[in-house]
């Protein structure tokens, strides 16, 4: 068959087909017959083997590739509805993704909390460390909040708007570090390890500084809250970026291309995960830890969450139903 | 055209194998035009942020309460440098605002539409493709050369940089690239092949007819006399009986 009769032939096909493409993409579902559309597809398919086959010329394969790769897209396409994903992930995915990555998951915990004790414990015996680790500025900020003094700066959160400049603050910093953390474990791991060690070398001599310098009730009741849901959602984030590490250092079985992408797909539920646990610490931290409520219930309520992050990474998305 | 099994094709066309049995080419775009996209999305955000914390600073001072406006600044900082190019890329388009510029869009390997955890993987890790660099959210653009980004892209097949490969995504031309054919030339009769001919062989032939008009005719025959030894023939004469044999191939009956 000549080309041109094959064009002749098949216009009226391709011309509907381009119709239908462009409302399906538009999202406008009515005005197409939806169950005609992936026999439409396969036609294509079909024309564009046999266009290649006949080596008819660039422009007429070309045409047929590029209504082919369109409809591939659109019939080819796995959407659930979001918010059955939202349920299955916190209900299933992110609590199984922590268990079975409890090797790293404790890694991460190590590579934070031992700079940190080392740091809080060198204060007793040489205070150049923690001073060098937070500079004069550092020492102010900390003075202004949690110094000896009755003053503390914390009280301008009284003022209206001020809890949700934090919240805002928190946002911006805390979630910006928990995706930095993420990221760096693509060089080869080092960046993530680098970030959570730093932090805990900071917030290490910061306690020390606070507890030997200001008065450490101030600091610790505030924090008590939020501490738990920051400091998981920053070791998670570290896992996440650890997983894409290890793939980079150790593929193991696989290619180091597969390794790679294999590790993106594991680390995905994990870096969501860390976005949500520093979001809700931002929202606490933002409205209830600088609220007017004596030290015992805060305390009371940091402990309570702990308890919570335990209880659900240890039970939830577990049976039958969340079976993987 | 034909994707030949034996010869590695060097291109920026990648095949891919649907279900349905047939390839498909997706064309590859390289670090050039994604470069050029890249530079109008930061100017886009740029811009953007720039006058909306001239607004906010604006309403912090004369507001005589500055905490709420601030609170909102730092909120939208956050969201559009790191959300900007995840918005768009869910989006029904796949592309950012420069890519769409330049007919560019981000689609998984195999042709399909990226999910939404792959366009987001991709972007976080933006942070390390753009080394070295400054990490730092001034004006709410991630300042950065790239480096590491563009080595990686001329060092993979598929120009991916390291996003790109922990995601398994590409970034592709929207629309396909037609190549200037030019006056196709006039042949009168088909002529049968003097011999049986591999399929490669008949590809070869019929490109020649599909690709001639590009060409002066000098060069034609310059090309045509390296088939002589099919055509029997030198020079214009052996041309046109090639272009009469690829029109012989193109027809045959069917």
């Amino acid at each position: 068959m000549k080309e041109s009769d094959f064009e002749a032939k098949n216009t009226q096909d391709w011309r509907q087909y381009d119709m239908v493409m462009e409302n399906l993409e538009r999202g406008n579902h009515d005005a197409v017959d939806t169950p005609k559309v992936p026999g439409m597809v396969r036609k294509l398919c079909s024309d564009l083997s046999l266009a290649r086959h006949r080596m008819y010329g660039s422009r007429t394969c070309e045409n047929l590739n590029y209504r082919v790769t369109r409809g591939h897209k659109l019939v080819a396409k796995a959407d659930g509805g979001f918010r059955d994903k939202v349920v299955k992930f916190f209900m299933a995915d992110f609590p199984q993704a922590m268990r079975k990555e409890w090797k790293l998951l404790v890694v991460c915990w190590l590579v934070f909390l031992v700079p940190f004790f080392v740091m809080w414990m060198s204060y007793s015996y040489d205070q150049e460390w923690a001073d060098s680790m937070l500079g004069d500025g550092a020492k102010g900020d900390l003075d202004a909040s949690y110094g000896k003094g009755d003053d503390s700066n914390l009280s301008m959160r009284d003022e209206f708007g001020a809890n949700f400049m934090m919240f805002g603050h928190y946002i911006h910093n805390n979630i910006g570090i928990d995706l930095l953390i993420f990221a760096g474990g693509a060089l080869a791991g080092i960046g993530s390890l680098f970030f959570l060690a730093v932090n805990g070398l900071s917030m290490g001599a910061s306690l020390a500084y606070v507890l030997n310098e200001g008065s450490p009730e101030k600091l610790l009741s505030f924090v008590s809250g939020h501490v738990s849901y920051e400091l998981l959602g920053m070791v998670v984030a570290g896992m996440a970026g650890m997983r894409i590490g290890l793939a980079m250092i150790k593929p193991g079985q696989m290619s180091r291309a597969k390794a790679l992408l294999e590790s993106g797909k594991s680390g995905l539920p994990l870096i969501i995960g860390a976005c949500c646990l520093t979001f809700l610490a931002a929202i606490i931290e933002g409205f209830w830890s600088a609220q007017n409520v004596s030290p015992d219930i805060k305390y009371k309520v940091g402990y309570a969450g702990w308890f919570l992050l335990a209880l659900y990474f240890i039970f939830v998305g577990r049976g039958k139903k969340y079976a993987a | 055209m034909a994707v030949k099994k034996n010869i590695e094709v060097i291109d920026t066309l990648q095949s891919v194998e649907l279900g349905e049995g047939v390839e498909i080419m997706l064309r590859i775009a390289g670090p050039f035009p994604r470069a050029l996209a890249l530079l109008l999305d930061m100017l886009i955000i740029g811009g953007v942020m720039l006058i909306f914390t001239i607004i906010m600073v604006i309403l912090e001072i004369t507001s005589g309460n500055p905490y709420v406006a601030e609170g909102i600044r730092l909120i939208v900082a956050f969201f559009v440098s790191w959300g900007y190019f995840v918005y768009f890329e869910c989006g029904r388009r796949g592309a950012t605002v420069g890519k769409r510029a330049l007919g560019l869009r981000v689609v998984d390997r195999s042709g399909n539409n990226a999910s939404r955890g792959q366009i987001f993987v991709r972007n976080i890790l933006r942070l390390v493709d753009m080394m070295p660099g400054i990490p730092g959210m001034a004006a709410g653009v991630f300042i950065g050369s790239f480096g590491l980004g563009f080595m990686c892209c001329i060092l993979t097949k598929k120009f991916q940089r390291i996003g790109d490969l922990v995601a398994n995504t590409v970034v592709v031309y929207t629309h396909p690239d037609y190549v200037v054919t030019g006056q196709q030339p006039n042949v009168e009769h088909p002529v049968a092949p003097t011999a049986a001919l591999a399929r490669e062989e008949q590809v070869a032939i019929a490109d020649f007819y599909n690709r001639a008009g590009l060409w002066s005719e000098a060069r034609r025959i310059e090309l045509a006399d390296h088939a002589s030894e099919l055509t029997r023939e030198k020079g214009m004469r052996g041309m046109v009986k090639l272009l009469g044999m690829a029109k012989w191939i193109k027809e045959r009956g069917k």
